[in-house]
């Protein structure tokens, strides 16, 4: 518990500040919307001066920008799983990481607690900030489109797009947490959960553009996320929550016993 | 009716401070410690000396559970190492030989929160001493000297007035005078029943202030003896330049290891100071220095100086480890 409460009180501004920067680009898109929706026809036009490959990976293909959700799901979505997920990463990454780092780990590990009672902490720690993080976006992004949009659209399929990159944030920060398991220096465990989320977006997009490597994509994070299947079937897809849920769990079982069984040296 | 008959719990069959068996300690193909048989009783202060390198981190790591041990076992206050890690922790107060704290936080708040982790009550105790140490209370400990840390340190280790206290070169990058001040702390802590176990590589200090000192080199425990006797048996290290080259030799029975060059003489003296002025005060000398030895020298004369000091065997090395204590018990 003094854990837990420790790492909220020294992770609240980076959650904050990451959280009210993408929730403001949300507001800031939605903004724009009015008048990208005045001028429908156009904007179709201009969708199809893209390249081919640019409308597929946005999922263009499936679904008009004119339509409020789509909108946001080509201009804003992305940036919430893409750069939350970058967040995500670097939490996951360094919450356990930085007490070897910092050379914090005697200290802590010579109080009456035991090793999985520091991973619990943790853990809760970055459940409850990707919470805090999602439902601020969350809120935000509602309130924007309650402000800026006169269309119609999905209030349930609005909200499920919200939900969906709480998801993804926590399988990220669980495979950095595992990850950090390797790579204690705080720098190294950055680059790696940064590339992780970078490298498997790109992933995802190849799969996405190339009918021979669409098999790829299973592999991505993304593909389970993905904003233009979610507001085709209205609906989350239980297999990919399933997938996504696993190999979280999976990421932070192992890291509990690998963590209880490491020799700790600084 | 025949009472059954429980043995009385005497004070030398009390549970050991510490009682390593065989501990062996490996990382990957390179040595932490080797074979490391120790019993600490309670009550006791004991002193864990030997050059860096030798091992007494990684023994003392051992024994906190921050590393697990390739081979052997040991307990500390009759708890098992491994399985048993948190009931050792709670009474335990360690001093990190070099470590962080988290240095966003004020002396206060890192005390604090520190104290929230134990079942008892023991924030008075931190303030206490907290002034005892004369620590700045305010002060953000990233903008601490290494000194003022270390003191951070030895409060956190005493606040809740642990049964044993663990401590990993507690003098380091103290001045002479916090120095004393933490000895006089320790000494308390001693009489109020806490047991200490201290690592060091420097015998003078170690000497000041503990009952027993075990000497380690290379993973392996070379001697445990009581520093009574060390004492006795002090060496000095004597050189001495003749004005007369066919002067220079000193026979004495005290003189281990002299090593001649010219009219200067280099030994070590074991014997009483008062013989050896006596011996020498016919002669016409240029200079005499009389230091005392390195914890180096102090421990070749006990590899080569054979005798009840040579065991090279894990068994002489138990035999040494239990006639210290039998001899403790005795008085």
């Amino acid at each position: 518990m003094n854990i837990f409460l420790r790492e909220l009180r020294t992770g609240r501004r980076s959650v904050l500040v990451w959280a009210l920067v993408i929730a403001g680009l949300n507001v800031l898109i939605m903004a724009v919307y009015p008048s990208f929706a005045a001028d429908a026809a156009r904007l179709e036009e201009l969708v199809a001066m893209y390249p081919e490959g640019f409308a597929k990976a946005f999922g263009l293909d499936r679904m008009s920008l004119a339509d409020p959700l789509a909108f946001y799901a080509t201009e804003g979505y992305f940036m919430v799983v893409l750069f939350g997920g970058i967040y995500a990463a670097i939490l996951g990454a360094s919450i356990l990481a930085k007490e070897e780092d910092e050379k914090t780990i005697e200290y802590l590990l010579a109080l009456p607690v035991t090793r999985n009672e520091v991973l619990t902490g943790k853990v809760l720690a970055v459940v409850a900030n990707l919470a805090l993080f999602n439902l601020i976006v969350a809120v935000v992004t509602c309130l924007s489109f309650v402000g800026f949009v006169t269309r119609d659209y999905s209030t349930a399929t609005l909200l499920l797009l919200l939900a969906a990159p709480f998801l993804l944030h926590l399988t990220f920060a669980a495979l950095c947490f595992f990850l950090s398991l390797f790579w204690t220096r705080r720098r190294a465990a950055y680059s790696i959960s940064i590339g992780l989320v970078v490298g498997t977006y790109f992933l995802n997009v190849i799969a996405l553009l190339t009918d021979d490597l669409r098999w790829l994509g299973w592999l991505s994070p993304f593909k389970y996320v993905d904003a233009a299947d979610i507001i085709s079937k209205q609906s989350l897809d239980g297999l990919y929550v399933f997938i996504l849920l696993t190999a979280g769990a999976v990421a932070v079982g192992a890291t509990y016993l690998l963590y209880g069984r490491r020799d700790i040296t600084v | 009716m025949a009472v059954p008959s429980v043995p009385a719990a005497t004070p030398g069959a009390a549970v050991p401070a510490i009682e390593t068996v065989h501990l062996k300690k490996y990382y990957g193909r390179s040595r932490g410690i080797e074979d490391i048989s120790l019993r600490v009783e309670q009550g006791e202060i004991f002193g864990f000396i030997g050059p860096n390198g030798a091992g007494k981190s990684t023994t003392i790591r051992t024994l906190l559970n921050f590393i697990f041990p390739t081979a052997g076992s040991a307990r500390v206050l009759g708890h098992d190492i491994v399985t048993e890690s948190r009931e050792i922790r709670e009474k335990v107060g360690y001093l990190p030989g070099e470590t962080g704290y988290y240095d966003e936080l004020t002396v206060d708040q890192l005390v604090d929160y520190t104290a929230r982790f134990y079942s008892t009550d023991c924030r008075r105790r931190g303030a206490e001493l907290v002034d005892i140490l004369e620590i700045d209370r305010k002060k953000p400990i990233h903008s601490l000297s290494l000194g003022n840390k270390r003191k951070v340190g030895i409060v956190l280790a005493l606040m809740h007035r642990p049964r044993l206290l663990i401590l990993d070169e507690p003098t380091a990058g103290l001045d002479p005078l916090m120095q004393t001040r933490l000895f006089d702390v320790l000494r308390e802590e001693n009489e109020r029943g806490t047991t200490i176990f201290f690592s060091s590589h420097v015998l003078s200090e170690v000497q000041k202030l503990c009952h027993r000192v075990a000497i380690i080199k290379e993973g392996l425990i070379l001697k445990v003896e009581e520093v009574e006797r060390l004492r006795e048996s002090r060496l000095r290290k004597v050189r001495i330049t003749f004005r007369d080259e066919r002067q220079a030799v000193v026979d004495l029975p005290g003189a281990v290891e002299q090593e001649r060059d010219g009219r200067s003489v280099r030994l070590l003296y074991g014997g009483d100071i008062n013989d050896l002025v006596r011996h020498l005060a016919g002669r016409e000398l240029e200079s005499l220095w009389v230091e005392e030895p390195t914890l180096e020298e102090v421990f070749l004369h006990y590899y080569e100086a054979g005798g009840r000091t040579g065991e090279g065997s894990a068994s002489g090395r138990a035999a040494a480890v239990s006639t210290a204590r039998s001899g403790k018990e005795e008085r």
